[in-house]
């Protein structure tokens, strides 16, 4: 039997009640709905169809991983210091210019640098565009966080993942456009990373949360049982169809029957989607699953292969804690291993699959890190603080200019000083790659004309091919 | 596109020619009133401004230079006489692809800007010199200027607005309205008429009860008030709904109604936001603040004096110092990461713009780098009201605790802060000594060497420190201090992590006085011109306000702007207020914008309306209650949501903007939750107080949140019952733990200014409203009541709609009711259920930072040592769990949600 279908009926003339969980589940024809929210359709020929971010949350250094810097090594354990009005504690007290604990090589065709620690990623750099001009202007996570993710180093703004889903509208109407894979501890600032902002609601970053239920209240509570909940939202539906009968032109209250409806689907749609029993046992091997250090990330990153399969537009898988102030050899090392072998499958994975060439993959931190650091608690384990001026991100796949390193810092890594761009000016490139004019990708919001990279920006054309 | 390759025709300049005093064409008038101020808003910046970075290498700084074209368009850009070829038009309509002009859809062209460019082209291209524009300007501009402090340009100086965006400057206008009319009545049937619409009839009484009963104290009306309004109401309509409304008004109940909306506006929470996300242990005073002034009725201008200045009116009065907790509402933070400059800085243009929102009805933000786009608001304004806060410094003062101020739930919080710290400490000191066992002096390489401890360790005890020191600051909670500030010189600090006290020396002793003047490009490190303490020019100029004189130095900077906002001839004030009360009651502001009345806001839809409930306000001495009193006595706040031509109304009120019927709405998230409560019984009626910790998804509530150097503690509900069921304003607003129910019904984020509640549904309203425990077990506390008051099923059936309904079960209804309960009956008969474990030790998992690996490690929960929990399924049998689940569907229904 097919469960109520007679009770809820879909009218969806308003905009305003859009369906499901994010950009929407279920068997409504949701993406007519979601076009005609956002404008649905590109600005431009578009070189990705969707994206693939990887968050490594916490600022991971540039000088350790793909920005090596031997002057460094020259001045390591000199001294250092700030003065003026820009003090603050990481430019005060006892500080030391420190060299990288790794050693570099120049991998690939390309001979892109990269630390030896990266043993599998160094097999794909000539997929990947690095870029060294990037800066933010926040060097405490959640504002960096807030900036990177939504352009508003205050948050409160709709993330980037909002944004493109908002544009472009969902591929799969069966699930959201827009899912993120946090870890289980959210990163500072919370769920407001991956905020629909001022966006309708239905554009809002979805978790699928790696412990637990997925989904919050995805199931009925202990003790009730399948058959009870289908029972109870039956009686729903009857008196619901009862209300609705004697208010002819609301209909409103017909999406939120629906949404009912949705969300009892939901139960068995998506366990199906994050079961990873299908996959071959090679397949599981390469990503890592099933190894101690690796199977977190390589779980994501299989799951965001998965999803992009589906028609997901954005996902957002969260790795870390990269926020090094001690220890960095050890940190950085360990970190750098949980990701690289998922993150060189991944890519690897989706070019078997013929889908690299249209999907873009992002990796990059809040921040970057300083060339040098202080005597932190008493400790003399070095590590790097939160640089803003610096940083190294990369871009792999949908029209990118692969092969390539973009940008330069200055010898000791302090700060950009080629091609450098506000992070918005990222932003508005990734934008273009999708085939999206940040200009144009607006929303009326408090009186203006809102978007993503707050007051416009420019595309960096030397990243894209 | 074509790229630049035939030489381009010269055409004589001839029209700049004309002297002055010839006759003035059709076409000059358009280029001097429309198009060259046009050029010079949306053109220039990239096409003349910076003539060394011309965008595509196309000035329009004069005609020649137009006609001569750039990279992409030659002699077709201008056509003189010919608009529909010239590229100068085409590219403003958007529809030549890649070429759009100006490039951001955000700067788009109306079409009747754009009809300026082809009109003016048709007619030639005229372009009179400097001089002649000038004079056609004098004499022909439409328009009106506007006198403020001083603009950065000229040009912005002398702009002209449209006159019917300027409304919200200009002095209140009251309209006579006959004798006997209800004046909302008036006004509103008014343009019922003009637009040949009737309106509907009074909304059903049982309707009518929970539209009252929600819309003044947000909460459901009990039985016993539902049986006695239908009565009343029976006898005389209107005066059943004021008396009744009156009733309300006279339980402590509407202040926290009318609190909550307030507190929107606000950005009340209780804690600082970003990395730290300190809790702020004293705000809740001044959320109960605001309770007491709704609920005393406080005359609006007090309200305002307190909150913006309390302090320089009179400090001995703790409740002057526990107001100005206002100003500091807003997320903030200044960690040793921070540059203490810029972080003064941040606080700064918030509370400008909070101010400015929310007595105003101005985004100042919007004039901090450049002079307001829209509106007659100049830089030079913005950073005269930043002058007036200036001086102004944060402090914890002592503010001993006022007779009516809610202490009962001061000792269970300090036990449970005391347990939880000695539950750390202990752990701490248990760590300590095994790691100064283990401790070796480092080796190797300097400052790389091995320690001999475990990083988690290390970490684990970075995180007890850390946590120690955030839940001594939660021992404030209950001391008699207000969160609030004081007048004097500005004191760099390292960082804020703890009470901030009075500087012992004095308030201008150490530190010093901020110099007070323009920042260039919002930017704390570009000073400009100096700038005195001010406010919003163009209401005084257009509003005709009396000038005041602001202090400078050392005096009361923001008492005096306090006085400027209350004002009797201040334009804004009044209207903003009224505004926001209509809109409390009718889901929409006459001005649609509450937060906004600048030309980018929604014009009013009854701009004599909202004049006469000013006017009728400040004569009324400024009463909210009154206020609230003259709308629910009008019919337009009776009539039903529905209406018997809605096809009519559909057509001829597209905009829903007419009234023909009352606005249907949802209820807010807070009110969802505390209506269960209410229901059920278990709503522990309390006013104020220090924060409830409700019973939270456990999945969230235990789910490891980082802040800086660690993971903040675990998500404890309070142990006892009538703690954790208070209402929801209550519960404890934690900027980077958002509840989420409440979230998912679109509670507002704390972190920007909500002028009104948005509606919008998702599945995971219904996941949490028909799954979540929280629900579940407001279902079983209800059923247990019910079967506790001992009716038959069906009296039982007719009971609980009256509930949760405010109404009797129609017989079909009660049929589908009674089976539901008879077959879940036969469905729980036999089952057993087990009671939910509650563990006071839980063990988590973090990232160590100083390892990148996984570091485990184990939290002491005290509350669950005394944890009582509510009923739950294993506590009752068979009948009342199929109850329950009866009232879980009636929790779930539409008409539990949303209000006639």
């Amino acid at each position: 039997m097919k469960h109520g279908d007679k009770h809820f009926t879909v009218s969806p003339n308003r905009r305003d009640f859009l369906y499901g969980l994010g950009a929407g589940v279920g068997s409504v024809a949701l993406t007519s709905l979601l076009q005609g929210a956002g404008s649905g359709k590109v600005h431009h020929a578009a070189k990705a169809k969707r994206c693939i971010f990887l968050m490594m949350e916490g600022g991971p250094s540039h000088i350790d991983t793909f920005d090596p810097k031997p002057e460094l090594t020259k001045m390591h354990l000199r001294k250092f210091s700030r003065k003026g009005e820009m003090e603050s504690a990481m430019s005060s007290g006892e500080r030391y210019f420190v060299k990288s604990p790794f050693d570099f090589i120049k991998a690939g065709k390309s001979g892109a640098d990269i630390a030896t620690e990266w043993v599998h990623l160094k097999e794909r750099v000539d997929d990947i565009c690095f870029y060294r001009g990037a800066q933010v202007e926040s060097v405490n996570h959640p504002t960096a966080c807030f900036q990177l993710n939504t352009g508003n180093r205050f948050g409160g703004d709709p993330a980037v993942g909002a944004w493109v889903t908002y544009g472009l509208g969902s591929m799969n109407e069966n699930l959201p456009g827009f899912v993120v894979l946090p870890r289980t501890s959210y990163p500072q600032g919370g769920a407001g990373n991956w905020s629909n902002g001022f966006l309708p609601a239905d554009f809002q970053g979805t978790p699928l949360r790696p412990t637990g239920s997925p989904i919050l209240d995805l199931n009925p509570p202990k003790g009730v049982t399948a058959n009870r909940q289908r029972k109870n939202l039956d009686l729903l539906g009857e008196l619901n169809q009862m209300h609705r009968a004697q208010r002819p032109d609301r209909d409103d209250l017909d999406a939120r029957m629906s949404s009912y409806e949705l969300a009892y689907r939901m139960q068995t749609e998506v366990p199906g989607v994050i079961d990873l029993d299908g996959e071959k046992e090679s397949t599981l091997e390469e990503y890592g699953i099933g190894n101690t250090k690796t199977d977190a990330f390589g779980r994501k990153c299989l799951l965001a292969r998965r999803l992009i399969e589906k028609g997901v537009r954005f996902v957002q898988a969260y790795a870390g804690n990269w926020d090094s102030h001690d220890y960095i050899a050890r940190a950085h090392g360990s970190l750098i291993q949980s990701v690289d072998k998922p993150i060189a499958a991944l890519l690897k994975d989706l070019k078997e699959r013929g889908l690299l060439e249209d999907t873009l993959v992002v990796w990059c931190g809040e921040f970057g890190r300083t060339p040098d650091n202080g005597i932190r608690g008493g400790g003399q384990s070095y590590g790097r603080d939160h640089n803003a001026k610096a940083m190294t991100m990369w871009f792999a796949g949908g029209g990118v200019n692969a092969g390539h390193t973009i940008g330069a810092t200055d010898e000791i890594g302090a700060e950009a000083v080629e091609c450098v761009h506000h992070i918005r000016d990222v932003h508005v490139t990734l934008l273009h790659l999708l085939g999206l004019d940040d200009n144009r990708l607006t929303y009326y919001h408090a009186g203006r004309h809102k978007q993503l990279s707050q007051f416009g920006g420019t595309v960096i054309e030397d990243l894209i091919a | 596109m074509k790229k630049l390759v035939l030489p381009f025709l010269i055409l004589p300049a001839c029209f700049t020619a004309l002297v002055c005093g010839e006759e003035v064409s059709e076409g000059e008038k358009l280029f001097a009133l429309h198009v060259k101020p046009l050029f010079a808003e949306k053109c220039n910046a990239c096409h003349g401004d910076e003539p060394e970075k011309l965008k595509g290498d196309f000035d329009m700084r004069t005609r020649e230079s137009i006609l001569k074209g750039g990279d992409y368009f030659a002699e077709d850009v201008l056509v003189p006489g010919e608009g529909e070829k010239s590229f100068l038009y085409l590219t403003t309509t958007r529809k030549e692809e890649d070429y759009e002009m100006p490039p951001k859809e955000a700067d788009q062209l109306s079409e009747e800007q754009q009809w300026w460019i082809r009109d003016w082209i048709n007619l030639g291209a005229p372009w009179p010199d400097d001089e002649r524009v000038a004079l056609i300007q004098k004499k022909y501009a439409e328009g009106e200027q506007v006198a403020t402090s001083k603009a950065l340009s000229d040009d912005w100086q002398n702009r002209r607005y449209e006159s019917g965006k300027l409304w919200a400057y200009r002095p209140v206008k009251t309209t006579k309205v006959p004798e006997g009319e209800h004046p909302v009545d008036w006004f509103i049937n008014r343009k019922l008429s003009e637009a040949g619409l009737d309106a509907a009839p009074d909304a059903e009484p049982h309707e009518l009860v929970r539209r009252i009963s929600f819309g003044i104290t947000g909460l459901p009306p009990s039985p016993e008030q539902v049986s006695q309004f239908k009565k009343e109401f029976m006898t005389d309509a209107a005066s059943a709904v004021v008396d009744f409304a009156k009733r309300l008004m006279d339980t402590p109940h509407y202040g926290e109604h009318f609190a909550r909306h307030w507190l929107d506006v606000v950005r009340y929470a209780d804690s600082a936001g970003f990395a730290n996300d300190y809790t702020r242990p004293n705000a809740w005073r001044y959320r109960d603040y605001v309770i007491r002034a709704f609920n005393s009725d406080k005359p609006f201008p007090e309200f305002v004096r307190e909150q913006i200045a309390g302090d320089e009116m009179d400090s001995k009065d703790p409740e002057n110092l526990i107001a100005t907790g206002f100003l500091r509402m807003g997320p903030w933070e200044h960690t040793g990461m921070s540059v203490f400059k810029e972080t003064r800085q941040m606080w700064l243009d918030d509370v400008t713009d909070s101010v400015g929102q929310t007595f105003l009805a101005h985004a100042m933000q919007c004039a901090k780098c450049h002079d307001h786009k829209f509106d007659p608001v100049p830089t030079r304004d913005y950073y005269r009201m930043m002058a007036v806060f200036s001086t102004t410094q944060f402090a914890e003062r002592h503010a001993p605790f006022l007779p009516g101020e809610q202490k009962a739930a001061f000792a269970e919080s300090e036990s449970w802060v005391n347990a939880k710290l000695n539950g750390y400490q202990e752990q701490q000191a248990a760590l300590e000594k095994r790691m100064n066992s283990q401790r070796k002096k480092e080796t190797g390489e300097a400052k790389v060497g091995d320690n001999g401890l475990d990083p988690g360790d290390e970490a684990s005890l970075a995180r007890m420190k850390k946590n120690i020191s955030r839940h001594k600051w939660e021992l404030d909670r209950t001391r008699p201090i207000a969160y609030s500030v004081y007048t004097g010189n500005t004191i760099p600090k390292k960082n804020v992590g703890g009470r901030t006290l009075l500087p012992k020396k004095g308030p201008w002793q150490e530190g010093a006085m901020e110099q007070d003047t323009i920042l260039t490009g919002g930017s704390v490190y570009s000073p400009a011109d100096p700038v005195h303490p001010g406010a919003l020019s163009a209401a005084e100029s257009l509003g005709g306000m009396a000038k005041r004189a602001f202090p400078t130095g050392k005096g009361k900077r923001r008492l005096a702007l306090a006085e400027w906002i209350v004002d009797e001839k201040n334009p804004l004030t009044s209207r903003v207020i009224v505004n926001r009360v209509w809109s409390w009651h009718f889901g929409r502001g006459l001005a649609g914008n509450p937060n906004n009345f600048g030309g980018t806001g929604a014009i009013p839809t009854h701009p004599e309306l909202l004049d006469y409930l000013a006017d009728w306000f400040v004569r009324n001495g400024w009463s909210i209650r009154k206020l609230n009193e003259l709308i629910v006595g009008s019919e337009v706040y009776r009539r039903s949501s529905r209406h018997p031509d809605a096809s009519l109304v559909r057509e001829r009120d597209a905009e829903e903007s007419l009234y023909a019927t009352f606005p249907p709405r949802r209820l807010v998230a807070e009110e969802l939750r505390d209506a269960m409560l209410a229901v059920s019984g278990e709503l522990n009626r309390q006013v104020g107080g220090i924060p409830s910790r409700p019973d939270m998804n456990p999945e969230v509530a235990v789910q490891p949140r980082q802040i800086m150097g660690g993971t903040a503690s675990v998500y404890e509900p309070n142990s006892n019952p009538e703690s954790r069921n208070r209402r929801s304003l209550y519960a404890e607003k934690i900027r980077g733990l958002r509840d989420p129910f409440l979230e998912a019904f679109n509670q507002p984020g704390p972190d920007n200014s909500c002028e009104l509640r948005e509606t919008s549904t998702v599945a995971p309203q219904a996941l949490t409203l028909f799954n979540s425990v929280e629900v579940l077990e407001r279902a079983i506390a209800l059923a247990d009541r019910l079967k506790k008051e001992n009716r038959n099923q069906e009296a039982t059936v007719e009971r609980v709609f009256l509930l949760v309904l405010g109404r009797e079960p129609s017989a079909k209804e009660k049929t589908l009711c009674l089976d539901h309960w008879n077959n879940g009956i036969a469905d729980e008969e036999g089952i057993a259920y087990e009671k939910a474990e509650l563990p006071t030790r839980l063990t988590r998992t973090v990232m160590a930072e100083k390892t990148g690996e996984p570091y485990d490690f184990i939290e002491y929960m005290p509350t669950f040592e005394t944890y009582k929990p509510d009923k739950q399924l294993a506590d009752v049998d068979a009948s009342t769990r199929a109850l329950a689940h009866l009232c879980v569907a009636l929790f779930n229904s539409n008409e539990f949600a949303y209000l006639d």
